[in-house]
């Protein structure tokens, strides 16, 4: 599991170079062919024994962040969101600047607001970054525009949970790391895929079907959970604890029958606890693949994370294994790639 | 012909999205001495190759289209309804000059205000939205040709101000102009790179007249030539000037090495440049062309615009020259 | 053409889920066509005839609904739409899932709760009751990710057609009918029938990839103006014939495709409506947008009360249509 290490790793949107490095660095011996595309996604090939066809495994490498939009008179730093986060995640926060330099995300103290003010959220207008600079000519010094910034936040385990930053989709990286670490070759080519810029509208994987022409393809993600004490449990997208999530639907695409039947029989014939996904919001690179070039059937399967978007999410490591054993199985079997070929 | 003659000749063509002819036949003219190949594209657009025999492909798009309208209902009486092409602010439409564009022939309209006197005082503290909103047809020769469906072009007589230039549809003649005085700085130049000079359809509407032109050509790099705000941003961005050169974008949608090399090559070369960061999509033809087929390169350069999607945006001649020689210099020097 | 519309309209078939009828179409299609295929989402790709120019006529199979994401103890379900359902339309209809059909029902603990549940009504107010007692009860009739339909049936009144998921079974119809019509053309005509076109335009994104037609037209339906205080900005009307499209809110009709139509309309004196629809797409955006390009336009059958499980259209308007594109595609 390389969790830990992806999750800390800085690799905003359109900056993914050292997540790449790192996953290129421990799959390259273990892999017929690795390359690097036009955009930057990492792609590896395990060549079957057999031709019986492609099966594509998706990741992406970035996680949502910030980038610097305006340098201020006072030294401050004025930022835009890459990707989705909600502002509200953000007051208070230690945020790492370009690829090694240290700024905080302040707000006004709560002696100076007025009433009103106190339960107004925080905007992208009012947010500012400060790193110690008391001029802008001093901040332009260490700063420029466009530069980005990435949460910071340590990795921890502690009773059977992992809390940190990027787990969506590091998790699904890892994943994908543990099945090539497996060393198996198969019947037919697996493709491994870790993308870059889903978060910005699933674009990195908009060119992977030019270029591989998978028959089938499993997106690998990490999903929210939802299951707090503020929300029905009837409302819950899914549950910390209940196994890998497997999609049925979600914005812009409903999943494959075929391949959806596959990961179901799978995870009950290994005995694998698994749940469905219940909720259609959000999307993943399956919509995207599933548009491009000739198409593909296309499944879903992702870890259940809370508070994914924030510096700081739970996952349940019994979770991160049986998606692992779920994939796995999938992958060994076989049918995933026989059924579509039909 | 002169740069502000140019974007004054190419403003006073009306082709909104969808119906890019007659400026594509304009600009054919201008450019067929300045090119090897020259292709129409299927979706109405136009190529000019400029071949080197060399091992990569470049293409620089500027899209042709402007913002519009259709006619999407008659009423009785010589009256009309609207639907926009493109983001047209109904603000700016009130108490305008269009042209209809009818099967025999382009016809006047007037989009009215009832007079200040005859409005109830609530009323004129609201905007009329297009389901209000109606043109007058009864000014025009033509009126009894127009049908559901015909082009509306809001008039914007370009005109020279202080040295800059004021008109409708600078957004994009502008890049096509700097296309187009690209293209003749490049006649003093060896290219090593098939260039491609790509004006493209259908922008304006998110269609996909560049990213399609992008997958037929299978293009190494691109650079999109568009627009983007002068002199006003939301508070949290640095703001863009007019007259301080063209603005070279950098974000996802921008392949980093190449912006890298454009960022040299205009500090080379003595150009000024301005720069924006786009942490999203650039909401350009940059977006779907970088992810056209396998990938391209791009890049994103824009003239800084005034008033933008309003009949009397502003542009200055002299970022549409700097961005003419960035992009020559661009195309010549590039080191790959 | 009214039973065959009848069979098509009644298929059930949401986003996704096109098994039914994907095979109802194989049937009608494969004595009249040269060859057909199934490509790897589902769309069907068929063809007949020679000829130097391609051209791609579309419709989608796919019908909005409803899929269940949650079960309570009590045996209620869930549900998310799947493509265009409003709350609104749903609430207190019945909804069919393959083994079972349920009504819906709205949460409101007080009089209050209920109105303003009312007043700005979402899915997650919704439930469906299928009759069960309990949990186990309801996963054995309509399992989590059981997809759902609009329970109807189709009629005829005072001569018009009604019934759900026109949209846009009466599209497979005019092409299945030109399909059947059309002689003597020096064009290859390719016919598709694609998927999930409502959650995103998702199969006609793919299914001209190898055959990159010289242009495509997509027959779809589109809003019709003519109930009390409809849309004041559309045109289009029941009667008037195939309405052509202009632009909606998703592409803009390839020009040079629409003038030809309009030729052949009034060359063959076939009626005809100019379209111009403010909001919505067809296949039509995407298919413009495979690869590098194909000139696309839409012809639209003109229906009242879209997406919705009464869903209307004059007969003559379809009839019309089939005329239409017969001769486009045999006047070359």
């Amino acid at each position: 599991m390389y969790l830990k290490e992806l999750s800390e790793i800085p690799g905003v949107s359109g900056d993914e170079d050292e997540v790449r490095n790192f996953i290129r660095e421990r799959i390259e011996g273990k892999l017929d062919e690795v390359r690097t595309d036009r955009m930057g996604n990492l792609i590896g090939i395990k060549k079957g024994r057999k031709p019986k066809g492609r099966l594509l495994l998706v990741a992406h490498m970035d996680e949502v962040g910030l980038m610097v939009t305006k340098i201020n008179d006072d030294g401050t730093l004025s930022f835009a969101p890459v990707g989705g986060v909600d502002p509200r995640v953000l007051p208070g926060k230690r945020v790492r600047v370009g690829e090694d330099k240290l700024g905080i995300i302040g707000y006004r103290a709560i002696h100076l607001q007025k009433s009103e003010e106190i339960k107004k959220p925080p905007s992208y207008e009012n947010l500012r970054i400060y790193m110690g600079f008391s001029s802008k000519k001093e901040a332009e010094k260490e700063v420029e525009i466009g530069t980005y910034v990435s949460f910071l936040t340590k990795y921890t385990e502690e009773n059977r949970k992992a809390t940190g930053k990027a787990f969506d989709d590091r998790g699904g990286c890892s994943i994908l790391m543990d099945i090539i670490d497996l060393n198996e070759r198969y019947d037919f080519d697996v493709y491994f895929a870790f993308v870059v810029q889903e978060e910005v509208g699933l674009r990195g994987s908009a060119i992977l079907m030019e270029q591989l022409h998978p028959d089938v393809a499993l997106v690998l993600e990490t999903t929210t959970a939802g299951d707090n004490p503020e929300i029905p449990e009837h409302h819950w997208a899914t549950h910390l604890g209940d196994g890998p999530v497997i999609t049925f639907a979600h914005r812009g695409y409903v999943t494959d029958k075929r391949v959806l039947q596959v990961l179901i029989e799978t995870a009950v014939k290994h005995g694998i606890p698994f749940q469905m996904k219940r909720r259609t919001a959000g999307g993943t690179d399956a919509g995207r693949l599933a548009r491009r070039g000739r198409g593909v059937p296309a499944g879903v399967i992702s870890i259940p994370a809370r508070y994914i978007h924030s510096p700081l999410s739970i996952m349940d490591l019994g979770d991160y294994r049986n998606t692992f054993e779920l994939v796995k199985s999938v992958v060994e079997d076989g049918k995933i790639v026989e059924e579509v070929s039909g | 012909m002169k740069t502000k003659d140019l974007l004054m000749e190419l403003s006073r063509i009306d082709a909104p999205s969808g119906f890019e002819k007659e400026a594509i036949d304009f600009i054919e003219k201008q450019v067929k001495d300045l090119a090897d190949v020259m292709k129409k594209t299927r979706l109405g657009g136009l190529i000019a190759g400029i071949k080197s025999g060399g091992d990569l492909k470049i293409g620089i798009f500027a899209h042709v289209d402007e913002i519009g309208f259709v006619i999407s209902k008659i009423e009785d009486g010589n009256f009309a309804r609207l639907e926009t092409v493109g983001g047209v602010d109904p603000k700016v439409v009130l108490a305008s000059e269009v042209r209809v564009y009818t099967r025999d022939g382009p016809t006047r309209g007037v989009v009215g205000l009832l007079a200040p006197h005859l409005q109830k005082p609530e009323d004129r503290k609201k905007v009329p939205m297009y389901d209000e909103i109606f043109v007058d047809l009864s000014v025009g020769s033509l009126a009894k040709s127009v049908r559901v469906g015909d082009r509306v072009v809001l008039r914007g007589d370009p005109i020279e101000l202080n040295g800059k230039i004021v008109g409708k549809a600078l957004d994009n003649r502008a890049g096509c102009t700097s296309l187009i005085k690209s293209m003749e700085l490049l006649k003093k130049y060896k290219t090593r790179y098939d260039v491609y000079y790509i004006f493209s359809s259908q922008e304006e509407v998110g269609g996909p007249g560049a990213a399609t032109v992008a997958y037929e050509l299978n293009l190494d790099f691109a650079i999109v030539v568009d627009v983007t705000h002068a002199d006003d941003a939301p508070s949290f961005y640095e703001k863009i000037s007019l007259g301080g050169g063209p603005v070279i974008g950098f974000g996802p949608s921008v392949d980093r090495n190449f912006w890298k090399k454009i960022m040299d090559i205009a500090k080379r070369n003595g150009i000024k440049y301005q720069k924006e960061p786009l942490p999203g999509r650039s909401g350009t033809d940059t977006d779907e062309v970088q992810i056209a087929g396998i990938g391209v390169r791009t890049a994103l350069i824009s003239i800084p615009l005034k008033y933008m999607h309003t009949p009397v945006e502003v542009v200055d001649p002299f970022d549409v020259d700097e961005t003419a020689r960035l992009l020559t210099h661009i195309v010549v020097d590039l080191e790959v | 053409m009214k039973e065959l519309v009848k069979k098509l309209t009644e298929a059930f078939g949401p986003s996704g889920r096109e098994d039914e009828i994907r095979n109802l179409i194989l049937e009608e299609i494969k004595d009249h066509v040269d060859g057909y295929k199934v490509d790897k989402v589902g769309n069907i790709l068929a063809w007949k005839g020679q000829g130097e120019r391609k051209v791609l006529l579309d419709a989608h199979m796919d019908e909005i609904g409803v899929v269940v994401t949650n079960i309570d103890e009590a045996g209620f379900l869930r549900i998310e739409p799947v493509g265009g359902v409003s709350p609104y339309t749903i609430f207190r209809k019945r909804i069919r899932f393959e083994r079972v059909t349920g009504v819906v029902g709205m949460e409101g603990e007080t009089q209050d709760e209920i109105e303003k549940n009312l007043s700005k009504l979402s899915f997650d107010k919704l439930y469906v009751d299928i009759g069960a007692r309990n949990r186990e009860e309801a996963e054995k009739l309509a399992p989590i990710g059981s997809f759902g339909v609009y329970d109807s049936h189709f009629m005829e009144v005072a001569g018009r057609f009604a019934s759900k998921a026109m949209d846009d079974r009466i599209g497979c119809a005019v092409i299945i009918e030109v399909l059947k019509r059309v002689k003597n053309s020096d064009i290859t005509l390719f016919a598709s029938f694609s998927v999930q076109e409502e959650v995103g335009l998702v199969g006609a994104s793919v299914v001209a990839y190898d055959i990159m037609p010289d242009e495509a037209i997509a027959v779809d339906v589109t809003d019709s103006a003519d109930t009390p205080k409809a849309i004041k900005r559309h045109p289009m009307v029941l009667g008037k014939g195939p309405a052509i499209k202009v632009m909606d809110k998703a592409s803009i009709s390839d020009k040079n495709i629409l003038e030809k139509l309009i030729n052949t309309a009034e060359k063959k004196g076939i009626p005809y409506q100019m379209e111009v629809l403010i909001f919505g797409g067809t296949n039509a955006a995407v298919l413009q947008r495979t690869r590098y390009g194909i000139p696309s336009a839409t012809v639209s059958i003109p229906t009242r009360y879209l997406h919705t499980p009464s869903e209307m259209i004059e007969p003559s308007d379809v009839e019309k249509t089939i005329e239409l594109l017969t001769s486009y595609l045999e006047g070359g």
